[in-house]
């Protein structure tokens, strides 16, 4: 067969991509190396998370919030085979969400290991051992990420595990010990520490979700400590793990040179993700390899080769599915003629841990840096009637601004269901709009929108409302 | 409310109007674009129609003579209701009395006659934007036709709602905007917007974070997504779009509707550019390192018509060119001498014009086939010499009339080509300066021309080159000589001339200038 387009990669850059490219009118295949469709996202990432991030926060909120509620219940228990039983049953209508889009937008699905043979020939070897070759006149790598692992401490994925198996637990851990403070780590740790473990976090800097706001890290540091007893260790290096059948010992360095011992039953690394680029082949085609096992694109998300691009986690950039799906559109725009443009600055970054963590724009870290003259404003949840009814109200919403013009440079919230508030503030700083526009602009009452505006009008010149 | 009918401009060189007749009588009830009254100027008739509809009120009497801008008559419009009903009536009968406000109608401007041979003129610019507040008589527009550019009045004090853009052709009669009675509420005129914003800047520094929607802010200019997406496919900087959006944001909708200019260089690297070239549909540039912009421009009116009719001439006349060659010196040498005296005189300079004209009128009456014209299957003979003179003027290639040259005297020619020169560089030329000719002269000596073949001016039969004069050394009287020398070159139409006649012309025109007392004595 002979393509337009080739995708080697099924997830929310490969597939977006491979759509766009449909209804662009171009002659699209996509190749997926697993027998679903979807990838990291929705398989063993963002989606199944989020399952068991909602499924155990209903465990949460029964045990501890539903009798403040008045809502008294007996012999609460966690069944964790039905919570992992409908997580995968999410995962599997989403997959076959794609596999119809696919199908809407004739795109040729092709489920084997993609490699290039030559810069227009690609073959794939499917898991039985067929072997197909089709023809492109372009391709999009959309390959993604894997864990990433430490040397020194390999995974044996039963008691030194990977996100992908914390996903899969058939029992709450006793004591789950996360090394790597990140979003994949806080919010898998969370989902366990919800239901009953212990959980202590070991990282190597000072900061837990460190290319966040500083001020949401110290919120979300105390938040997770009050309310699941998280424990944290910062400054740690961890220096390696045993596996002893029933339980995990984790030994680490402090910042004196001291070494300590965790004991656990379980230990998820979540130390980062790698690019995945294993098989592609990418030597037959000529593409070249940029820093830390990346493909290297320019600012077209085109590599060495004309005609080849790459996309989502394998190039530079944060490892995001809503990034990734950007850059899908943007090289099939690109590839017909068009000239889209993405604005990385405003690419929201989301922690679902309750409360919800999210920020876009500039840090006030980042503004200090820069000397620029800003002023703050902020609205704390405990101030929300919304929040209030609800029992939300740990939290706060900052906006930053530009001293002089009062343009947004940055929005940072941690609180209820703020992962979703934060497009207001994408929408906003997109149209380059100034605290004060934000601040002038009917928010519903009584919701948790209203903190947004709240802080556009402390920001403005400190005049919120309700505080 | 009442509204003031003016005279309006109808061309450039009429200043004063008389009223020939009034077609309706005092206190009678017209309707809008009526014709009221047939005026009359030096050069033509024009009918006046009524700007609204209402009662008229006669100021300026039959016969009377009044300048332009003057006020002829008066249109009672709250005088419209109790009269027959009429659709444009009802709209103002029931608001009339609640709103003052919208009492009146909306004044539809149309383009005014200008010319009998203009039928349709081009919005050159607007001066005022749409939604502005115009006082009456105020120029708003400038329009430009064929042949002249004149400005347009607004015909009622008001806010301005343009219906024709900047470009638009179109045709005389046809409707140019509306002005709405009553102060533009929304935009004051420029001074009072001025006003504002000062006010407005003056209550921002009181209250720092206040930002005037429609002021310039540092926002202002800024794409949304879509719309950056969509300049930068048309090649349109974002410094070149006009925003509508809150704060001068650039929208979709702007940059939908902006002009697409030939792409700047684009910074990318030529490498990075090659796969969006795959279905581009721009211009497509070949790498090259050097400066190599565009600039897209409409052709003018007037540069549309020239070009249509020079490609016509070609066209529809079997033209051809015959060449000869005068020796300058005797009409040099009489420059020479009579110069100063000849300023004295007649207080106009003696130049070769004048020579040239009179040459040409009297080989014209020798060779009346040079002077004719073909009008469908005739020919016409003219017994007069119009000699139009080529002008080079700032809107381009104008031709003024030099009428019955044949009885000027040299100072005569030579006044008349002074006047209708500074005319033209003025762009001051009426259409009647400018209209009729039989023959043309032109002259590209003057920018170094050696030899050239020049088109004729149709719907004339032939033209004259005129060109540099060079020193030459040439045979006289079996010796060699220098001499200032000037090719002379006849374009005209074989259809009507014949070769015997156009080389007789112009070896008469030789004759003539290298032999001035044969001018005098008429040999």
């Amino acid at each position: 067969m002979k393509y337009d387009v080739t995708v080697i990669g099924s997830g929310p850059g490969g597939y977006v991509a491979a759509i766009r490219c449909a209804q662009l009118g171009l002659k699209t295949a996509i190749i997926e190396k697993y027998n679903v469709l979807g990838g990291t996202c929705l398989n063993v990432g963002c989606i199944p998370s989020k399952a068991l991030l909602d499924s155990s926060e209903h465990f949460h909120n029964a045990a501890h919030a539903f009798q403040t509620h008045g809502i008294e219940l007996s012999n609460l228990q966690v069944n964790m085979q039905q919570m992992i039983k409908r997580k995968g049953e999410v995962v599997k209508s989403n997959n076959d969400g794609i596999a119809y889009l696919m199908k809407k937008n004739k795109i040729d699905t092709y489920y084997g290991l993609g490699s290039f043979v030559s810069k227009n020939k690609i073959k794939v070897t499917g898991t039985d051992g067929n072997v197909q070759e089709i023809e492109t006149d372009k391709t999009i790598i959309a390959t993604g990420s894997k864990p990433a692992s430490l040397p020194f401490l390999p995974v044996d994925k039963k008691r030194i595990i990977t996100s992908t198996e914390a996903l899969e637990l058939t029992e709450v851990p006793k004591h789950l010990i996360v090394i790597g403070g990140g979003v994949i780590g806080l919010e898998l740790g969370s989902v366990y520490a919800r239901l009953g473990a212990k959980v202590t976090v070991v990282e190597y800097l000072d900061t837990i979700i460190p290319t966040m706001d500083r001020a949401l890290s110290k919120e979300l540091q105390r938040v997770l400590k009050k309310t699941l007893g998280f424990e944290f260790f910062f400054n740690h290096k961890v220096t390696g793990a045993t596996n002893n059948g029933e339980t995990v010992t984790v030994t680490a360095e402090n910042p004196k040179g001291e070494t300590l011992t965790f004991e656990g039953d379980y230990v998820l690394v979540s130390i980062g993700r790698k690019p995945y680029t294993e098989g592609l082949g990418l030597e037959n085609a000529g593409v070249q390899m940029g820093e830390r096992g990346m493909i290297a694109v320019n600012d077209h998300m085109e590599t060495n080769v004309p005609g080849i691009y790459a996309i989502g986690d394998v190039v530079r950039g944060a490892m995001l599915a809503h990034k990734a799906e950007e850059e899908g559109v943007l090289v099939a725009e690109e590839i017909v003629g068009q000239k889209p443009h993405i604005n990385y600055n405003l690419i929201p970054g989301v922690v679902y841990t309750w409360p919800e963590v999210a920020g876009v724009g500039f840090t006030e870290e980042q503004l200090k840096e820069q000397g620029r003259a800003y002023k703050s404003g902020s609205f704390p949840f405990k101030a929300s009637g919304r929040a209030k009814a609800s029992g939300d109200t740990d939290g706060f919403v900052k906006v930053l601004a530009d001293k002089e013009t009062d343009e947004i440079l940055g929005v940072h919230m941690i609180g209820p269901r703020i992962a979703d508030l934060v497009a207001e503030a994408v929408v906003a700083m997109e149209f380059r709009a100034s605290a004060e526009d934000v601040a002038r602009m009917s928010h519903a009452h009584p919701t948790y929108a209203e903190a947004i505006k709240e802080a556009c009008l402390a920001a403005t010149e400190n005049r919120a409302i309700h505080i | 409310m009442s509204l003031e009918v003016k005279v309006p401009a109808v061309g450039e060189s009429i200043t004063e109007v008389t009223i020939a007749n009034w077609l309706k009588k005092d206190g009678d009830r017209v309707e809008r674009d009526e014709v009221i009254a047939e005026l009359e100027s030096d050069k033509a008739t024009f009918e006046l129609p009524a700007e609204a509809a209402g009662i008229l009120h006669i100021v300026a009497q039959q016969g009377d003579t009044i300048e332009v801008g003057a006020v002829i008559c008066e249109i009672d419009q709250e005088g419209a209701a109790p009269s027959p009903v009429t659709p444009a009536a009802q709209e103002t009968a029931p608001t009339g009395g609640a709103q003052a406000s919208n009492a009146g109608e909306a004044v539809e401007m149309k383009v005014p006659t200008v010319g009998e041979s203009i039928t349709e003129v081009t919005i050159a610019n607007w001066l005022k934007k749409d939604g502005d507040h115009v006082e009456r008589d105020e120029v708003i527009a400038e329009l430009e036709s064929d042949k002249a550019t004149f400005e347009l009045p607004a015909e009622a004090a008001g806010t301005l709602e343009i219906v024709a853009q900047q470009g638009d052709t179109i045709e005389i009669g046809a409707t140019i905007c509306r002005i709405m009675p009553g102060a533009g509420t929304v935009q004051a005129n420029a001074q009072a917007a001025a006003k504002q914003e000062a006010a407005t800047q003056q209550a921002a520094a009181a209250q720092p974070a206040a930002a005037p929607s429609g002021a310039q802010t540092y926002a202002s200019g800024t794409p949304s997504p879509a719309a950056g997406k969509i300049l930068a496919e048309k090649g349109v900087n974002p410094a070149d779009v006009q925003g509508s959006g809150r704060d001068g944001r650039i929208t979709k909708e702007d940059a939908q509707n902006a002009q697409g200019r030939p792409a700047q260089p684009e910074a990318r690297p030529a490498a990075a550019n090659a796969p969006a070239q795959l279905a581009a549909t721009g211009n497509q540039q070949t790498a090259s390192t050097g400066d190599r912009q565009q600039r897209r421009e409409k052709m003018s009116s007037l540069r549309r018509t020239v070009a249509r009719r020079l490609v016509q001439v070609k066209n529809d006349t079997a033209m051809l060119t015959t060449f000869n060659e005068v020796d300058m010196k005797p009409i040099m040498d009489i420059r020479a001498k009579y110069k100063d005296k000849f300023k004295e005189k007649h207080e106009v300079g003696l130049g070769f014009m004048s020579f040239f004209t009179k040459a040409c009128t009297v080989a014209l009456q020798e060779w009346p086939a040079v002077n004719a014209q073909i009008d469908g299957n005739d020919m016409i003979f003219n017994n007069f010499c119009d000699i139009s003179i080529a002008v080079s003027s700032p809107k381009g290639l104008v031709v003024p009339v030099i009428r019955n040259a044949e009885e000027l005297t040299l100072d005569g020619i030579e006044k008349e080509v002074v006047r209708l020169a500074k005319k033209a560089r003025d762009g001051k030329l009426s259409i009647e300066e400018m209209t009729g000719g039989t023959f043309t002269i032109t002259n590209g000596g003057v920018f170094g021309s050696m030899m050239s073949t020049p088109i004729i001016n149709a719907p004339q039969s032939a033209i004259l080159g005129m060109h540099n004069i060079v020193q030459r050394p040439v045979a006289v009287n079996g010796q060699v000589e220098i001499r200032p020398m000037m090719y002379l070159a006849l374009s005209y139409d074989h259809r009507i001339i014949d070769g015997r006649e156009s080389v007789s012309f112009l070896v008469r025109v030789k004759e003539l200038l290298e032999d001035p007392m044969r001018l005098l004595l008429g040999v």
